[in-house]
């Protein structure tokens, strides 16, 4: 028998350069606030999803490190790990766990330790996340990537970089209003002129920011007082690098998790109101919502609204996204669930409606989606 | 010592020449090599090794290079169309960065990839430099 799966609490700590925190003492305080806010709570398991505790906090095992400093006892204890679509991947788990009935209640922790090193042993780490073998060794890193593909868009679609800036500035008015948010400032039009270029045309601005976070969930059969269900989950995959593919600005894993997650949750695009996305470089929020078939191909810049920040009737990345909120890698997708959680049951507009989540490794190397609704 | 012999022996092959797949089914060639057609998952690929000659489809100028890479701020990192029908990134060395455009034409040559300390490996694997002389989108000898 297939079991329903709820989130019933979530917290979220403030996405910093926590010099003064360990990835133990992170996990301790998203744990707290997500009791000190609903209660108590009894996990027959602990899923930490984290990308690289090997490298910057040298610890392997990092879910049995938690569970002992957390205090928790007989425990199931995992940790997912798929490059920066962990948090995504380990919601799959957990919703796998409680629907199969092999777990009643799964205490999910997104947690990362990103500031630990000097910006270029942070690029080189991040570097992982494609194929070491090609990419990585040759120092061909995400950004340059990220880059190459922004020329390929603004070539194809006839856009300059200043149309394409429009995200960044977006991200930050929408994070000023996240009480977790790392860069709570607002931008103006021009203000890449004083950002340094990374890979260029790509600016700083252009790129989310290093920051160290942890993110909990508590999941589980019971509905409780207030809930919201897991309607759908999606996943799937291409090839590490975008340039093999024929298209290399049409994410095709990310349209198939979505797809995937949508028909499991039987219902259209256009029920989602609220959807919080990917957007680690300024082109992958627009070649993403394309994707994920929200807007005509070519069409994301002149059609995402400054005012609303949405898509047609679709709220997009209110929380500042990846760029402004902050991406603390394998901790993301668990940051961009909580906020749609918090917002299905704290915003009277979107109490009806479904909300959504898509993340991905790389330029949708491998991608994850989950569909949810309020349902107490 | 960072860098593993074993693991830079193995990938010899791999390092010192473009190896890619070439599908017998579809006619499809891609990189990296791999055991599966990455167009239509047929199983009849073949191994094949490329003559190194292509043309830079696109590229962007890295600054924040990763780290052991350094020395070689700022890095220009292209999309390289080879001859026989694939793309790849690569890194493009020996030219200025003004003298870069799309279309030109490029050729495999070995460089130094990193150096591990006083006493570690040396690693070498395939850039890409312009043809010397090539007229632009056409280009045959070495320079």
């Amino acid at each position: 028998m297939i079991r329903n799966v709820f989130i019933n609490a979530g917290s979220a700590v403030e996405i910093d350069r926590h010099f003064d925190k360990g990835f133990k003492a992170l996990a301790l305080e998203a744990f707290r606030r997500l009791e000190s806010s609903y209660g108590s709570v009894e996990p027959d398991t602990l899923v930490i999803s984290s990308m690289a505790p090997e490298s910057m906090s040298e610890q392997i095992g990092i879910a049995g490190v938690i569970a002992d400093h957390l205090a928790l006892r007989r425990l199931k204890v995992f940790r997912v790990e798929m490059g920066e679509a962990s948090g995504l991947a380990a919601i799959l788990t957990a919703y796998s766990l409680v629907s199969s009935g092999l777990s009643k209640g799964v205490l999910v922790i997104g947690v990362e330790k990103v500031s630990e090193y000097p910006v270029s042993l942070i690029a080189k780490v991040y570097s992982m996340i494609g194929d070491s073998d090609y990419t990585g060794l040759y120092g061909i890193s995400p950004a340059s990537e990220a880059a190459i593909l922004a020329k390929i868009y603004m070539d194809r679609y006839g856009y300059s970089y200043e149309d394409l800036f429009k995200w960044p500035v977006l991200m930050h008015k929408n994070a000023v209003k996240n009480p977790h948010a790392q860069l709570r400032f607002m931008l103006k039009s021009d203000s890449y002129k004083d950002s340094p270029i990374i890979s260029e045309p790509l600016r700083l601005l252009d790129a989310y920011p290093f920051g160290d976070g942890a993110s909990a969930l508590y999941i589980s059969s019971m509905p409780g007082d207030t809930a919201v269900e897991i309607s759908g989950v999606g996943s799937s995959n291409d090839s590490c690098d975008a340039i093999s593919r024929e298209d290399p600005l049409f994410f095709r894993s990310v349209r198939e998790s979505f797809d995937d997650a949508l028909r499991m949750a039987g219902i259209g695009r256009d029920r989602v109101k609220y959807i919080e996305i990917h957007d680690s470089y300024t082109p992958y929020a627009y070649i993403v919502l394309e994707s994920l078939g929200l807007v005509e191909r070519g069409d994301a810049p002149r059609k995402i609204s400054m005012e609303s920040s949405s898509i047609d009737t679709t709220y997009v990345n209110i929380s500042g996204g990846l760029k402004a909120r902050g991406h603390p890698w394998g901790a993301t997708g668990i940051y961009q669930t909580y906020e749609v959680f918090r917002s299905l049951l704290g915003e009277a507009e979107l109490s009806d409606s479904y909300g959504a989540v898509q993340s991905m490794n790389g330029p949708g190397s491998q991608s994850y989606s989950v569909i949810m609704r309020r349902v107490r | 010592m960072k860098d593993s012999a074993p693991r830079i022996w193995r990938m010899r092959n791999n390092l010192y020449r473009i190896r890619y797949s070439k599908c017998k089914a579809c006619g499809a060639s891609f990189y990296p090599a791999r055991a599966s057609c990455i167009r239509c998952s047929s199983r009849d690929v073949e191994v094949r090794v490329s003559l190194g000659l292509g043309t830079l489809v696109e590229y962007t100028v890295l600054y924040q290079v990763p780290a052991r890479m350094q020395d070689n701020a700022p890095m220009v990192i292209g999309v390289v169309r080879l001859d026989e029908g694939f793309e790849l990134y690569g890194v493009i060395v020996d030219a200025d960065i003004k003298d870069l455009r799309k279309g030109m034409r490029v050729e495999a040559v070995l460089r130094r990839l990193r150096v591990d300390g006083s006493s570690g490996l040396i690693t070498y694997g395939i850039k890409f430099r312009p043809v010397i002389g090539a007229a632009h989108g056409e280009g045959s000898g070495r320079g």
